[in-house]
């Protein structure tokens, strides 16, 4: 066996973490390019009616202390986010990370959950119909998983909230943020966007099709003949690579959704908050925001590198990056 | 017809075409029609729209028949909050998706296959130029993405379609990439490369035409049941399609006020509208997938 072309993993993974900080920083000067090649600024949205036009908004900037050419803003905007200070809200004037830390959690928390609703659901159909292929079990589930996920979430949300209200009574709906309601209020919206964040038939699909190959690979065969368990055999390659790849690749849909969802279901989260910066051009917070969305991407991807070479060691970078084409 | 002279055994000649379709599974047909039958829709509405065929004025507002049940006085799907027709509306809405959804289509097919074949072909750098750009562009959530070009432009929803294209730009890049890097090696390539036909007829035509436009063309429709979701996500935002003017995602949105007292079909019609019309794209790009790709394996 020839080890020369395995890498140490060591520093496979330390590759890993460069390629992404690298990435975060490409992702950094889109933001800012998108946004320094907007049209106008936020500043005469916040003086309009305020002031005649021209001179009295340039003394705003200069009040602000905005500097002039643009290295010089991206060069401070970064450097401040690496002293964790991403500027302050045009609109509200408190700073940008206390502000999304503060609803952040609520976020993560939508997400995370619905990713584990997601998997809940899809696995199960996946794996059976995996071993048992297609019959009358499984393409009904399959069916229905696809109509699932072409749901409109903005108007799912709607149904759901209405069944509880009116036939079952259950939750306070719209309370917001205010806590100490009833908890199950928080599973609503989590069991909304895990099932109609559209990913659910791509997840069984994927799930399903790595499985069975694997199901059919030589080494599973031999294990059935020896009697040893199949499960134990097709776990890594069938199972736990799959499911991170997808749950990885999956995690911008999710946080799309999220949007949608916390605007349904009034639900404080970031989601929330982009679209009020989206609406009042508070370019400070939705840059905050959509680098702190792509670090979260970032980090699924990076975990799902790090569990493909954990579960194959000898994993060069070559084949990892085949795996992820 | 071109002899010829080496037949794969149990095969005829005639009718190969065609033979794939009588293997075909039912299942898959129907996938494959029932998204036609959309697709026919939708080009129905563009002739509803130009022979003046749509039973009332879609923008008429009508304060005395109010959130009507469908159903009512000729308005067969009822009316919204403002009196106005929801079928009229409905089918004038799908113009809202459809163009831009091509356009994002568009985007997302040519300028990827061309970087596809780009990397493919281009060893070292070029490759890894355009997989780091792949991955760039990947680590936005694509939803995030819009808002921050909505902030920056206020852009109509052509310029967000262009964004949603450039988003799945990296999916076309790496499916023409791996077909590229799996036919490199085939005998037929190399023979063409021995015979000395220009970079350009292989690539065009041996790879791209003969082997990618199958995966391009479900691509495509996967990519336009994305459209019609986030141009409906946008508009029921409200940074898509702006009121008046019909889109089954501001009608969702209109209507949402109005479902929880009851109410449910101004919101619950294009709901359903848009869940039939994704599910369209999505069981036809899955359908073709079954039956062009068994046919190449067989």
């Amino acid at each position: 066996m020839n080890l020369k072309g395995v890498k140490p993993v060591a520093r496979v993974l330390a590759r890993e973490v460069a390629v992404t900080a690298f990435l975060l920083l490409g992702v950094s000067a889109v933001v800012f390019g998108i946004l320094y090649l907007a049209p106008g600024d936020p500043f005469s949205l916040l003086l309009e009616g305020q002031t005649s036009a021209g001179a009295p908004g340039q003394g705003v900037r200069e009040a602000l202390g905005v500097p002039k050419a643009w290295h010089v803003q991206y060069l401070s905007w970064l450097a401040g986010m690496f002293r964790g200070n991403f500027g302050a809200s045009i609109r509200t004037g408190l700073p940008v990370l206390e502000e999304i830390s503060r609803v952040g959690l609520n976020t993560l928390l939508l997400t995370l959950g619905s990713m584990a609703v997601t998997l809940l659901v899809a696995v199960p159909i996946a794996l059976y119909a995996a071993v048992r292929g297609v019959n009358r079990v499984s393409f009904p589930l399959t069916m229905a998983a696809y109509v699932v996920s072409s749901l409109p979430v903005f108007w799912f949300g709607y149904v759901v909230i209405y069944l509880f209200l009116h036939t079952f009574g259950l939750f306070p709906v719209a309370s917001g943020g205010s806590q100490g309601t009833n908890r199950l209020y928080l599973l609503l919206p989590i069991v909304v966007l895990g099932l109609g964040n559209g990913t659910l038939s791509e997840v069984i699909r994927h799930l399903r099709e790595e499985m069975g190959r694997v199901l059919s690979e030589d080494y599973v065969r031999t294990a059935r003949a020896k009697g040893a368990s199949v499960w134990k055999h097709a776990f890594k390659e069938g199972f736990l690579i799959p499911v991170t790849e997808i749950v990885a690749s999956k995690i911008p849909f999710i946080l799309g959704g999220a949007v949608i969802v916390e605007q349904v279901f009034n639900w404080p989260g970031m989601g929330r908050m982009a679209w009020q910066a989206a609406q009042d051009r508070d370019f400070p917070v939705i840059m905050g925001i959509a680098v702190l969305a792509a670090v979260f991407v970032r980090a699924g991807s990076l975990l799902q590198r790090f569990v493909y070479i954990a579960v194959n060691p000898g994993a060069s970078r070559e084949t990892v990056e085949r795996r992820a084409a | 017809m071109r002899k010829r002279y080496i037949q794969a055994p149990g095969r005829s000649d005639e009718a190969s075409g065609l033979r794939f379709l009588r293997k075909a599974d039912a299942v898959d047909l129907f996938f494959v029609g029932y998204g036609l039958l959309i697709v026919v829709l939708v080009a129905a509405s563009y002739a509803a729209g130009v022979f003046r065929l749509l039973p009332y004025d879609p923008e008429a507002v009508n304060l005395g028949l109010m959130l009507a049940p469908p159903g009512t006085a000729g308005h067969l799907l009822g009316t919204d909050f403002m009196g106005r027709d929801l079928l009229s509306r409905l089918i004038l809405g799908i113009q809202a998706y459809f163009l831009p959804g091509l356009l994002a289509v568009a985007v997302a097919i040519v300028p990827g296959a061309a970087l596809g074949v780009l990397a493919g072909y281009g060893a070292g750098r070029a490759d890894r130029v355009i997989t780091w750009f792949s991955n760039l562009v990947d680590s936005f959530p694509r939803l995030v993405l819009i808002l921050l070009v909505v902030a920056a432009f206020k852009p109509d929803i052509y310029f967000i379609m262009v964004v949603v294209g450039l988003t799945n730009v990296p999916a076309t890049v790496s499916l023409v990439k791996v077909k590229i890097r799996f036919l490199r090696e085939k005998n037929f390539i190399e023979a063409a490369e021995g015979l000395g036909l220009p970079r350009r007829t292989i690539v065009l035509k041996h790879i791209l035409w003969h082997h990618c436009r199958a995966s391009l063309i479900i691509r495509a429709t996967l990519g336009m049941g994305e459209a019609i979701l986030m141009e409906t996500s946008l508009s029921y935002l409200g940074f898509g399609v702006q009121e008046p003017t019909p889109s089954w995602g501001n009608m969702v949105q209109s209507g949402a006020n109005y479902f929880l007292q009851g109410n449910f079909w101004p919101s619950t019609v294009p709901a359903l509208a848009i869940l039939l019309s994704i599910l369209g794209f999505h069981l036809l790009g899955d359908g073709l997938n079954n039956l062009l790709e068994r046919k190449a394996v067989h």
